[in-house]
């Protein structure tokens, strides 16, 4: 898998991790179970930081921009389809057996798909 | 409601990353996406370790590298230092990330939470596989299904 794209869905994880810790509820059911979440996002944050300065400056752009716009900036190919926009993706991308070794796009949608191993 | 589960009862590793990848080894996902879900179960354990009820561990977070709410439960008589305080029983969960993923995990942390208020020690005490899934209202799900 191309190194880029195993950063990106990684930051993805990470940002979903951040939204999480913002959300009462999440926040209030980890305080229930006994775990301690002050600080955790600070640290998230700092962590994200830390994470963006591995990614090249031009896909951390287009994933910012995505996720500015749609929420979620990658997303996985379902039967040869794009899980953000459900656009068929090109058959012969789809079919390549290195298809994750470098970063494609949705035509349609632009989000950054990735093929699940 | 009944989760389903995957279990190992007897953990053969003996350190946290060694038990994360122990159990993710039984998820229905490839080797990449494991080492993946490895890195976002180890950023949010930097940020706090998920030690509950003074044995239990809960490493857990949402990616999109699973479809569904995936459960993997292990148990270790000798003891995994996590890393200050040493665990017992693990229960590593991933929930995918969709519309409604954020309520289904924070139902599933409900659910989790309820269980170790009302039966810790027991779950901490259990001897056997049936009964811990039982305890933690996890019914055991075959690998692969």
């Amino acid at each position: 898998m191309d190194k880029q794209l195993e950063k990106l869905i990684s930051l993805h994880d990470l940002d979903v991790m951040i939204a999480d810790l913002n959300r009462k509820d999440i926040r209030k059911r980890e305080v229930e179970m006994g775990l301690h979440t002050e600080g955790a996002l600070e640290e998230l944050k700092e962590l994200r930081e830390t994470y963006c300065k591995g990614i090249k400056r031009k896909w951390r752009g287009l994933y910012n921009q995505l996720t500015r716009h749609y929420g979620n900036a990658v997303v996985p190919a379902l039967m040869g389809r794009c899980a953000g926009c459900l656009t068929r993706l090109p058959t012969a991308v789809c079919s390549d057996p290195e298809r994750n070794s470098k970063i494609h796009t949705c035509p349609t949608c632009g989000r950054i798909i990735y093929w699940a191993d | 409601m009944k989760y389903s589960a995957l279990s190992k009862f007897e953990l053969s590793a003996s350190s946290r990353d060694e038990v994360i990848k122990e159990l993710l080894d039984l998820f229905s996902v490839g080797e990449k996406s494991r080492g993946l879900l490895a890195v976002a179960l180890d950023i949010r354990e930097k940020v706090g370790a998920t030690v509950v009820h003074s044995s239990i561990a809960l490493p857990h977070c949402r990616s999109i590298l699973v479809d569904k709410l995936t459960i993997a439960v292990g148990k270790s008589s000798a003891g995994i230092p996590w890393p200050e305080e040493k665990v017992n029983t693990v229960v590593l969960f991933i929930s995918p990330v969709n519309l409604t993923a954020p309520q289904e995990h924070s139902k599933f942390l409900a659910h989790i939470a309820g269980k170790i208020k009302n039966s810790g020690d027991k779950i901490i005490a259990s001897s056997n596989q049936d009964e811990l899934l039982k305890l933690l209202g996890f019914q055991l799900e075959k690998q692969g299904e």
